[in-house]
Parts: structure tokens; C-alpha cells; sequence
């Protein structure tokens, strides 16, 4: 049996992350761990990292486990985010409530959702600026819509034309969007069609937005089943008895891992290729990983 | 005229929804049910497991077994905003090419989350009544947010349907100096500043609520086609779990959000939660035949098992104890290549469940 043909590439030097990196990815594909396992691998790293995440913060707060040394965990909640980003618009917080929570302004706000990913990104500039020399990063909320997220700071731009929702813009596109201020990682499962459509994902952030993705984490990537005891279970299977029937039962179970292994290898192989730049393999665990867990494979795999 | 039974499954990403849905519809249709499964979710995971194309219309699926019928709707997330507005407009051919003209619209039309929802649904009254479906399976989004959409026609009816629209309308006026000073309101200086931060934009703004506007009527009654599906007496709300911390979460997280909703949960499923027996595994660990390489792997595979089973235990207590009143069901973990297996066994394991969710 064939060995896993990504592996070389498993300890790759990748290129360096920027100080802002956002972690992109469907649900349940892992997203927040990494995110977490990259905050804190920057954090015992070096000067100190700041893990972005939106929502109440439960998630990051699960992933971390105790609260790190040297880094910060910031959760915001996306109703507050709007009211944040406004205030320096309108002057004060207490302006921008005034104006943005009457009669119209408050469910225009609740049903147009560009505006609330507008301000998310807002905070986020804001945090990056906040602590310069230390890596930011921000676990994107879950969507099918990263594009959307991340294309709205250039649509606003060219919507306003001038005026300071168009200067807001203006700033995150020179000062948080750009190769060098932001890296993006975009996590995925090692499925055909999860895979394929994480492929378009990565085509669509470089095409449209200009940031290239830096990283391309595949997690839960299962390991081959030992080739040895699928063809000694399958010899024992042969036997006429119960000792038979049971290593039928073994041999029938190893070989349908052998298979969701090689579908695995096929697509990671047609999907990405070889030699893919930043292309990070993540093990299959029985239970949960801890971010430190995330860290430490990270780390070997040069991706942190 | 009586709809159908609607079962909502909700949960976070990853622990098999989508999957556990689409095995509920096929037992559904495989006991006599004219069954639609609909996926919200943007993954075309579902179309696959099923083997069939989905798109905008309900699609036949193929069942093995004689029995009901089943069907199934995935409305592609990249073509709601389109798909939304040509409903809307079906009456107001112009006003529909003069919204696609729209520079709001245009940034729009990329995406709008609770769009593609309100428009699924759409989709879905449609579907029922083009094949007199009498239980629908709707697979939800995969995240904390997915019963956001609940509410979600129900805000933008205030929003379009309230003062706040002609408001805007004036404010867009303003911000463009068009308003007859005579006899307007006195402008305060809240709206001055919203006509200043807004200023660029409030004219396309004006202009897509105006249009908006004129489909008032057909808005609202999407909007109620759409409140009856999700809020009606017959619909029922699964929360789908897996044995992990972050899908515990999540699931306490819906229910409790159900909750504000005054929604009550039905059951929970508890997915990938029971290991397959581990008789083999006892039996080749006695037997003096049992390789060196043979028991490298059973006893990493009784160490998944043990980590899985306490993981159920722990998940499992948490539940019981949060909400006593809920019906746990666990389904067994699948290992399987291929989708449509997973699926076929998780059907026959929710055959004789079945009573649960729908009346006979």
C-alpha cells in the first residue's frame, strides 16, 4: 500500500502569517480550535497574541481550556460590534446609539447584515491596531459567505464613493486588507466535495479580494490503517469458525478505513496537489483537541 | 386544507445533520410518507449522499423499497437574492429591472444571510403543494445562528412594512438636498447626522425601498407562508448532537434560543453516539491466533471506544440533567465510504422511532 503522498510536505517551512490573520472555514470543520491552536502557538511564541472571536466567547474560552499566558481573548458580540464601529462616525457612542437605534435605524441595522459585517471588520482593524507587534487572529463566524465578509469593506468603498462610510472602508482596505497586514487561513475537512468547494473558496479570496490564503489547514485527516493486520485479519478471516467470523468483522472494518483513507489521498491529491503552497495536514483524533494540542502540531508542521 | 408535518433539525456544524436529516425523511418516506427533505445548508453534501442534482425545484429521489414517495430541495445559496426578487416582482416586471439596476441591490444580490432561508422556505411551500407533501424534513444551517432565520421575516416585515421605509425614503431625500423646505418637518440633528454618514449611499437606498415598497403585499404574504411553516402547530424541532464539547454547546445554546422563540424541543438526536459491538474485538483478544500487528489495532480501536462511549456518558448526563423533559436518541457511529450507506443505516435504526416525530 501506497504511503500518504502529502506527507513530505508535512514539515515545510510555510511563508510567515501577517499580524492579522483570519480564520475562515464552514462549520464544524474545526474552525475555532485552529484559531485557537494558532493564537497560542503565536503567544508561546513570542510577545503575545490576541484571539478575535465573535460571540459570546464561549467557544475560544472551550477551546483554550485555562486562560493562557500572553494572550488576550477578545469575544464581540455582533449587536455591539455596530454600535462600536459608529460611535468615532457619529462622534460619540452616545450619538451613534441615538441615531442608529430609532424607530427605522434599528431594524434597517437587524435586516441589512452588510452592516453588521462592515463593523465586525471595523473592530477587528481596531484590535490589530490596538496591540501592534502582536499576531491577531480572528476566528470568522461561520458562514457560507467568507467572500461576503471580506468583500464588503470594497463594495462599500465603491458604493460611497466619498463620505465616512467610505473613508471607514478605505482604512480597512489599506490598513487591515492587505498582503503583508493580513493572512488568511482557510480551514476545511479532507472530503471530495467539502474540499472542492474550499478549492473555489481560496480561488474567489485571491481573485476578488487580492490576499492569498497562507495556510490550508485539512483537519481530521485519518491515518492509513496498518496494511499488516488488514492481511492477517483477512487469513484469519478465512477460518470456518468464531475466531473466524470475529477477524471477518476486523478485516471488514479496517478495509472500509482503508478506503475512506485512499478517497482521502485522492482528493487531497486532485484538489490541491502535491507540492501546494501552505497545505497543512491535521491528525484525526477520538475525542476533542485542546488548542495547545492544535499548537503543538502546528509547530511541527512549521504552519504556526 | 390541513399542511404538512414539518420537522426542523438544528445543531452545529459537524456532527452529521445533514445526514441524520436526510435518513429521517428516507424511514419517513419509507413508511408510506410523501416526504421532502430540504437542505439550507450551502454544501452540496446532501445532493451527493442522495445521488441526485438538486437545485431550486424538489427533486425525485430515488427509493429502493416500494412504499411512499420522497423528494428533495436544496435552492442554491449563490442565486437566492435573484431567486427572492423574481418572486417578489413576479407581478412588476419593471420595477424588478430597475431593482437589478440598483447599486445596493448589486451588492446585495452577492449575499444576504436569512435571504436564502426565507427564500428556501419559499421554495419549500411550493414544493409542497406541487406534490402534496404531507411531512417535510428541513436541515438547517450549520451553526448557532441557524434558527435565526425563525425571526428573520418577521424583521424585515417591520422594516418594510412599518414607517421606518418612508422615513428612510425622506432621509435619502434630504441627504440629497431634493426635500421642498415649505412645510417639511423640522430636520434634527440625529437625521442630519445619519443624511451626513449615510449621504453617498441614501439615494440607492431611497430608490431600492421605493421598489420595495410596491411589493409590500407580496412580501407579507411570503413572509406568513414562511411563519406558518416554522411556527405552525405541526412543526417540530430536533436538536441533532454529536459526542463533542463544541456540539454540546451548540445544542444548549439552540435550545435555549428556541426557547426565546417559544419553541419547544422535540428530542434530541444524539449522532454518532453508540460504537458497534465489541464483541469481535473480546474474542480476537483471547484468541492465541491473534497477530502482533492484529492487536495494535484492537486496542487502538478499544481506545476510540472508550473515548467515544465516555464523550456519549458525559454529553448524555449534561443533557439529562439541563433538560430532563427531553428525549434523548442515539444513533449508532457509521463507518462507511460512501454517504448513501450512512444514510440507509441510520434509516433503519429510525424506522422504529418514527412515532416520535410524526402521527400515523
Amino acid at each position: 500500500m501506497q504511503t500518504d503522498p502529502a506527507v513530505p510536505q508535512r514539515r515545510k517551512a510555510h511563508a510567515a502569517l501577517a499580524p492579522a490573520v483570519f480564520v475562515t472555514g464552514k462549520g464544524g470543520v474545526g474552525k475555532t480550535t485552529v484559531a485557537a491552536g494558532l493564537a497560542l502557538a503565536a503567544a508561546q511564541a513570542d510577545d503575545g497574541a490576541v484571539l478575535v472571536e465573535f460571540g459570546d466567547g464561549e467557544a475560544g474560552k472551550r477551546a483554550l481550556g485555562h486562560k493562557p499566558r500572553n494572550l488576550s481573548h477578545v469575544a464581540i458580540r455582533p449587536q455591539q460590534a455596530v454600535l462600536s464601529a459608529a460611535a468615532p462616525l457619529f462622534g460619540s457612542a452616545t450619538l451613534a446609539k441615538l441615531a442608529l437605534g430609532n424607530f427605522a435605524m434599528r431594524p434597517l441595522i437587524q435586516a441589512a447584515p452588510a452592516i453588521r459585517e462592515l463593523a465586525v471588520l471595523e473592530l477587528a482593524r481596531q484590535v490589530v491596531a490596538k496591540h501592534p507587534g502582536r499576531r491577531v487572529v480572528i476566528d470568522m463566524p461561520a458562514t457560507g459567505h467568507s467572500i461576503a465578509w471580506l468583500k464588503v469593506a470594497q463594495q462599500g468603498r465603491e458604493l460611497t464613493g466619498t463620505g465616512p462610510i467610505h473613508d471607514l472602508c478605505d482604512r480597512l482596505l489599506r490598513e487591515l486588507l492587505q498582503p503583508g497586514q493580513a493572512s488568511i487561513v482557510v480551514v476545511t475537512l479532507p472530503e471530495r466535495l467539502v474540499l472542492n468547494e474550499t478549492l473555489s473558496l481560496c480561488r474567489a479570496l485571491e481573485n476578488e479580494i487580492g490576499l492569498d490564503v497562507d495556510r490550508l489547514v485539512v483537519n481530521r485527516v485519518p491515518t492509513m490503517p496498518p496494511a499488516a493486520a488488514l492481511i492477517d485479519a483477512r487469513r484469519l478471516a478465512e477460518r470456518d469458525d468464531a475466531i473466524g467470523a470475529a477477524a471477518g468483522k476486523l478485516s471488514d472494518l479496517l478495509t472500509v478505513r482503508a478506503s475512506v483513507w485512499s478517497q482521502v489521498v485522492d482528493s487531497l491529491q486532485q484538489g490541491v496537489g502535491p507540492g501546494a503552497n501552505g497545505l497543512t495536514l491535521l491528525p484525526q483524533a477520538p475525542a476533542d483537541p485542546t488548542a495547545s494540542t492544535v499548537a503543538e502540531w502546528l509547530r511541527h508542521n512549521g504552519a504556526a | 386544507m390541513i399542511g404538512p408535518e414539518v420537522i426542523v433539525c438544528a445543531g452545529g456544524g459537524g456532527v452529521g445533520k445533514t445526514t441524520a436529516s436526510a435518513a429521517l425523511a428516507l424511514a419517513l418516506a419509507r413508511s408510506g410518507k410523501r416526504a421532502l427533505i430540504v437542505s439550507i445548508d450551502p454544501a452540496r453534501r446532501l445532493a451527493d449522499a442522495m445521488g441526485v442534482t438538486l437545485d431550486g425545484r424538489a427533486r425525485s429521489v430515488t427509493l429502493d423499497t416500494p412504499g411512499g414517495k420522497l423528494y428533495g430541495l436544496m435552492p442554491d445559496p449563490r442565486r437566492s437574492m435573484r431567486t427572492f426578487v423574481e418572486i417578489l416582482f413576479e407581478q412588476e416586471p419593471q420595477a424588478l429591472a430597475r431593482l437589478l439596476d440598483n447599486r445596493i441591490y448589486q451588492v446585495l444580490e452577492d449575499a444576504v444571510p436569512g435571504i436564502h432561508e426565507l427564500v428556501a422556505m419559499t421554495l419549500t411551500a411550493r414544493a409542497i403543494a406541487e406534490h402534496c407533501i404531507d411531512v417535510v424534513v428541513i436541515d438547517t444551517a450549520p451553526s448557532r445562528f441557524a434558527v435565526d432565520f425563525v425571526g428573520y421575516p418577521d424583521r424585515l416585515a417591520k422594516l418594510l412594512g412599518g414607517r421606518a421605509v418612508g422615513w428612510l425614503a425622506q432621509l435619502a431625500q434630504r441627504g440629497q438636498g431634493r426635500h421642498d423646505d415649505s412645510g417639511a418637518p423640522k430636520v434634527t440633528r440625529i437625521e442630519r447626522l445619519l443624511a451626513w454618514v449615510l449621504g453617498p449611499v441614501v439615494g440607492d437606498a431611497a430608490a431600492l425601498f421605493a421598489e420595495m415598497a410596491l411589493v409590500l403585499d407580496s412580501f407579507v404574504a411570503l413572509n406568513q407562508q414562511t411563519s406558518q411553516l416554522l411556527l405552525g402547530p405541526a412543526t417540530k424541532y430536533l436538536i441533532v448532537a454529536a459526542p463533542t464539547a463544541a456540539a454540546q454547546a451548540d445544542a444548549h445554546y439552540l435550545i435555549a434560543q428556541l426557547a426565546t422563540l417559544q419553541i419547544s424541543t422535540t428530542a434530541i438526536l444524539l449522532n454518532s453516539a453508540v460504537s458497534p459491538s465489541r464483541d469481535f474485538v473480546d474474542l480476537l483478544d483471547k484468541a492465541t491466533e491473534t497477530t502482533a500487528p492484529m492487536r495494535d489495532v484492537l486496542r487502538s480501536l478499544d481506545y476510540e471506544w472508550q473515548s467515544r462511549a465516555q464523550a456519549v456518558a458525559t454529553i448524555a448526563d449534561g443533557f439529562s440533567g439541563s433538560h430532563p423533559e427531553l428525549p434523548q436518541l442515539r444513533l449508532p457511529f457509521v463507518e462507511q465510504a460512501e454517504p448513501r450507506e450512512i444514510i440507509e443505516t441510520l434509516a433503519r435504526v429510525l424506522a422504529t422511532e418514527l412515532c416520535r416525530f410524526v402521527a400515523d
